[in-house]
């Protein structure tokens, strides 16, 4: 059937899902989105899309969209539908209240990759420059917080060191906890076109990803590595290239701090990381750890590539430097077709790290302790700031549980079904005195909410978005902000409410300031992005159009050079028992976006309804499992029900979900276990049981039925809206 | 229906912001990771770590522990914490422990 929608409109915007970051023409019909039409000029797409970008946008006109302000004295209460005026008077005088009672550091805010820079900058400045205090961290925390930490310490930049395109010059492309063609699908045909042409390929993840093998692309070396094993196994890598010496001694003589290398090179280089050792550990072959050794030292372009299986980890931080240690080794930085490179989950991970929504730097990756830094920021705010980080997103809760913490703004997250260890997440969740939440719908943390403020979604507002390859890209607006005001004018409006006079006239005005306080987005404006379309930082008077690759001469560290961190493999404390015998591990799947929120509000829930468990057929004819068949899912901190599917995909001991949908509460199950320097859930390691909910040969549930009972212990029995859509 | 929720008493809390255990473990973790260190390098690693990205209430809350005995903590992690009350500022840094 023709389509019978003309368009009588259209705007160039950019996606809000991955990290790639593709641009699409957005049309309307009557102020109303018809479709999305991938943007042959957009430079981190080239004109392609994924089914999500291309089809999921219905969600924003969705029934379930918050359209008035609401508010109540407890969680106990229904809601009640108040003016915005009254809504902001209500949030601003809580958390004046607890501040009052409890000190300036008793309250924080949360800010999300789904809001813009601007938005992510403003969130920043409401808890420095309003709340009095560093209590702010935004939802990279729980992904790639990590790859700040570790790439920041090797290579001197938290980001990629590449653009998307730098990877059709790769000769060995390394993929490293990441699947790209389900995860970045747009970036995931780049690579694939790239092998195709001949490029070699290595994957390093404990499962049989489409990556690893597809139609016409095949990995060389595929390392499906035992959960929590990644930093033995980089370690033992790096073993082959010091033992074999494959390094590149001009390269790190040159441009690396030599000593510091020696000393990488002693520890890696000791028996212990042996493959022959290592790789029985891991449960590989140790001539596939040399055989991956040997592609990637050789290159002569060897790239990598990593995702949340990298970072994700107890030792995330110190698998990142893994890889920063390695290309360094290996001269595989500061060209064409080589880098480090982190494939971001959401649409503004990297913009979130740049901009200084984290409790110990401001944007820029700029200490807080650092007084001519914060001097400033003193000074274009007009207050005296902090001189000591806030805590953490976990530490939050934590802190919640102690009495320290008691209330929280939250913009465009959902802690409460995203973050580990879900009864945790809620018990905090209800010791505090006032939660904000600003968010499309009524999420599952909104039911400890006192203020839901209605937020806006990407397509109804104007900022910026940062993607993976640090491309600045315009986001504009195609449709008026269902609820009236965009999500940045909601945060300005609360920084009134609580007596600080912020004012903007367009969000343009944001970036502005930004591009003031941060020098790698000195020399962005809405004037250039609107010229050159995008930008990666930084962008400055050395590059007014920005850069394509990074470390070209030298390094942003003091001394200009790169250096390694001793990486020491830490076994992680979540091992298999006899109890819990077998490693849940999880990822994403192409039709759906992470909590799905967005995507479960549209026709792409057709193509994944629910999530279900992949498990070996070992594993599952040891319990007595069929394909298709109910199973409980549990650890030590609790249980949950899905269905199982028997999978070669993983490795006898494996386990696999997505966590796409709430109402599979794959959080209960989650550890508190997380990473050494920056406190990243260990997501990717879980030790778990599966057993049959209904014995053999009685049916289980026919799909599309309502959900079996989700959960059992302390946790809230799924209720209301989000149900009500499942 | 849920039963009404009784919240945390009012007032300041004199127990630490995270609870010990918590605390403890977070510090054995960064204790590991610079354990590969030379002592001098390993203390000032953790100590850097503890200034630049511990809430001021968690690094007091860890001192007065160690002030305690410091039971259960790697000797190297109360080394480092212990070097959080020298006097002589020292900025942040990213990057190997300096010597």
């Amino acid at each position: 059937m023709p389509n019978p929608i003309k368009p009588d409109c259209s705007v160039v915007t950019t996606c809000a899902y991955c990290g790639v970051g593709c641009n699409f023409k957005a049309e309307t019909h009557e102020g109303r989105i018809v479709r999305m039409i991938p943007w042959k000029d957009g430079k981190a797409n080239h004109g392609h899309s994924c089914i999500k970008g291309r089809f999921a946008f219905d969600y924003y006109n969705h029934p379930d969209r918050i359209r008035k302000p609401m508010i109540r004295d407890s969680i106990d209460e229904v809601w009640h539908e108040v003016t915005w005026e009254q809504a902001f008077e209500f949030a601003a005088r809580r958390f004046r209240r607890i501040q009052t009672r409890y000190g300036r550091r008793a309250i924080g805010a949360v800010s999300s990759s789904r809001c813009t820079n601007e938005e992510i900058f403003l969130v920043q400045k409401l808890a420095r420059a309003v709340f009095g205090n560093n209590n702010i961290d935004n939802c990279a925390r729980i992904c790639h917080s990590p790859t700040q930490f570790g790439l920041s310490a090797t290579v001197g930049w938290g980001a990629a060191s590449q653009h998307f395109d730098s990877i059709l010059q790769a000769d060995v492309i390394m993929v490293v906890g990441a699947n790209p063609t389900e995860g970045h699908p747009v970036f995931g045909s780049l690579l694939k076109r790239r092998v195709r042409q001949g490029a070699r390929l290595i994957v390093i993840d404990p499962r049989q990803t489409e990556t690893v093998r597809s139609p016409h692309v095949a990995a060389d070396v595929h390392l499906a590595l035992r959960p929590g094993t990644n930093v033995a196994v980089l370690d033992s890598i790096a073993h082959v290239v010091v033992r074999e010496k494959l390094y590149n001694e001009e390269f790190v003589r040159a441009r690396c701090e030599w000593e510091e290398f020696e000393h990488w090179a002693e520890l890696v280089g000791s028996d212990r990381y042996a493959p022959e050792l290592i790789g029985p550990q891991a449960g590989l072959d140790p001539e596939d750890i040399r055989h991956a050794a040997r592609l990637y030292a050789s290159g002569p372009n060897s790239a990598i590539y990593y995702g949340l299986g990298v970072t994700e980890h107890s030792q995330g931080s110190t698998g990142v430097m893994c890889l920063g240690n390695l290309s360094l080794a290996c001269g595989m930085l500061g060209r064409e077709g080589v880098g480090v490179n982190p494939l971001r989950g959401q649409g503004n991970v990297q913009g979130g790290s740049c901009l200084g929504s984290w409790p110990h730097v401001f944007s820029g990756y700029r200490f807080v302790t650092d007084d001519e830094v914060r001097g400033s920021f003193e000074a274009e705010w007009g207050v005296t700031l902090d001189a000591e980080p806030g805590l953490r997103l976990p530490n939050m809760f934590d802190a919640a549980l102690t009495g320290h913490f008691r209330g929280m703004f939250i913009m465009g997250e959902d802690p409460v079904q995203s973050d580990p260890n879900q009864d945790h997440t809620i018990a905090a969740m209800r010791e505090m005195e006032c939660v904000v939440v600003q968010d499309l719908f009524l999420n599952e943390t909104a039911k400890y909410a006192h203020v839901f403020l209605p937020g806006s979604s990407s397509l109804e507002k104007d900022g910026t978005f940062t993607g993976a390859e640090r491309r600045v890209n315009r986001v504009r607006k195609v449709v008026e902000p269902l609820a009236g005001l965009q999500d940045w004018e909601i945060v300005v409006k609360l920084m009134n409410a609580m007596g600080y006079p912020a004012h903007y006239d367009h969000a343009g005005q944001i970036l502005d300031e930004i591009a003031r306080l941060s020098p790698a987005y000195k020399g962005l404006s809405f004037e250039l992005l609107d010229r050159v379309g995008s930008a990666q930082w930084p962008v400055d008077e050395n590059a007014p159009e920005g850069t394509e690759v990074l470390h070209r001469e030298r390094f942003p560290r003091a001394n200009g050079r790169g250096t390694f961190m001793l990486t020491e493999y830490v076994p992680t404390r979540e091992r298999a028992t006899d109890q819990h015998p077998l490693l849940l591990t999880t990822g994403r799947i192409l039709s759906q976006y992470n909590v799905g929120t967005q995507t479960r509000r549209t026709a792409n829930s057709r193509w994944h309804s629910e999530d279900v468990l992949e498990v070996s057929a070992e594993d599952a004819a040891a319990r007595g499992i069929k394909d298709g068949d109910v199973v409980w899912l549990s650890s030590r901190f609790g249980a949950t029900q899905l269905r199982a599917r028997l999978s070669r995909r993983v490795n006898p001991g494996t386990v696999y979900t997505t966590f796409h949908h709430a109402e599979t509460r794959v959080n209960v199950v989650t550890s508190d276990l997380s990473d050494w320097a920056t406190n990243c859930p260990e997501y990717k390691v879980t030790a778990v049981e599966v057993s049959l909910v209904k014995p053999a040969g009685v049916e289980a549930a026919g799909r599309g039925e309502a959900r079996h009972e989700p959960a059992v212990s302390t946790g809230e029995p799924v209720s209301g809206r989000e149900e009500a859509h499942a | 229906m849920n039963a009404l929720h009784e919240p945390l008493p009012p007032g300041p809390v004199n127990d630490p912001v995270l609870s010990m255990e918590r605390l403890l473990g977070m510090a054995n973790q960064i204790g590991d990771f610079f354990a590969p260190y030379p002592p001098a390098r390993r203390a000032e690693g953790i100590r850097n770590h503890l200034r630049t990205y511990w809430d001021p209430r968690m690094r007091e809350a860890l001192l007065a522990y160690i002030d305690g005995g410091g039971s259960g903590l790697a000797e190297h992690v109360l080394q480092g914490a212990l070097l959080l009350r020298d006097s002589e500022p020292k900025k942040g840094y990213y990057g190997p422990p300096k010597a």
